[in-house]
């Protein structure tokens, strides 16, 4: 348990600083690619900023759990169980919620398509993380 | 119509209807980091009157009327900004924007040369009121016909409308907009 919460934590402050960071740079850089969210979808009071910045803690702890239960599947150095381990969340679990997400929501698919790529960014960042630090 | 001479000055105490014809417009300037938006009423479908009281040649006339404006009429040229619009502006609870003229320099001659005016107005956003001076263009366009070219800078704030901002804030929208009204109006008496 000792083990999940910390790299749990660690993975969380990592995709903390790349995420976030990452998003920044590329409002700043890629303004065209975020036009499409001002859109009455996207919650535009900042009551829920809070959560937003969250995420990347509660997404590790997640992962951090599911490692923990299945490290022993993933085999290889630690670049490669990190990277498989991306893929098998993203296929998993990403891949559908985003397939309902573009059928149900009036989205673009590039937008849909950035988000998948973003959660799988995130969960081989996090898996390299638990490679390292629960092998 | 009661002339009153005093000396050379002459003194009018007069009331003048104009109607506003459906050429007119308002279109609302933004921007936020990632762009620039223009969203606009294209026309104004009701005949409304505003009433012009002249005192004094060259002298400030007073103004009643409104433009009732239906904020649903707002186009930004993307249907998703201008969801977004309506949204920021609270167009379910207050759906008219409304803009009621008070006063402006100089009594608006159909038969002078393009001119420049000021004027104050009203203008009334999601339930909350302000008053604006405006800077005009006051441009005749023939017989008893001008074109009032009104341009103001205001602010979400000035409304108690927080700009609206996306993603944690990395989406912001800037608080001020520039708001341009075109009222092509007619004289009638």
């Amino acid at each position: 348990m000792k083990k999940i919460f910390y790299s749990g934590f660690i993975a969380g402050s990592i995709l903390f600083v790349l995420c976030y960071g990452g998003l920044y740079m590329a409002v700043r850089f890629f303004p065209v690619v975020f036009v499409e969210y001002n859109n009455p979808l996207f919650n535009s009071d900042g009551s829920r900023d809070l959560l937003f910045y969250l995420h990347a803690f509660i997404i590790s702890f997640a992962l951090s759990w599911f490692w923990d239960r299945f490290k022993g599947l993933f085999h290889g150095s630690y670049l490669i169980r990190g990277l498989e381990f991306g893929l098998v969340y993203s296929i998993v679990a990403l891949l559908p919620v985003m397939w309902i997400t573009f059928s149900a929501l009036d989205i673009t698919a590039t937008m849909v398509l950035s988000w998948f790529v973003y959660g799988l960014m995130q969960a081989i960042a996090a898996g390299i993380v638990f490679a390292k630090t629960n092998p | 119509m009661l002339p009153l001479s005093y000396g050379f000055i002459t003194y009018r105490n007069t009331s003048v209807k104009w109607v506003l014809n459906k050429d007119c417009s308002v279109k609302v300037n933004g921007s936020t980091n990632v762009n620039k938006f223009s969203c606009v009423i294209p026309s104004y479908p009701k005949a409304d009157t505003l009433t012009f009281y002249k005192t004094n040649l060259n002298e400030p006339v007073k103004i009643t009327g409104i433009m009732m404006l239906d904020i649903r009429a707002f186009d930004c040229h993307n249907p998703i900004m201008t969801k977004d619009l309506r949204k920021t502006l609270k167009a379910d609870r207050f759906p008219s924007l409304i803009i009621k003229f008070i006063s402006l320099s100089k009594y608006p001659e159909p038969s002078e040369k393009a001119h420049l005016l000021k004027g104050a107005v009203t203008i009334s956003i999601a339930g909350v009121t302000k008053k604006f001076e405006i800077d005009y263009r006051c441009l005749p366009i023939g017989g008893n016909t001008i074109t009032l070219i009104g341009s103001k800078q205001i602010t979400f704030s000035d409304f108690n409308i927080v700009p609206p901002r996306k993603l944690g804030g990395m989406i912001q929208t800037n608080d001020t907009l520039a708001v341009e009204f075109i009222l092509k109006m007619t004289q009638l008496n």
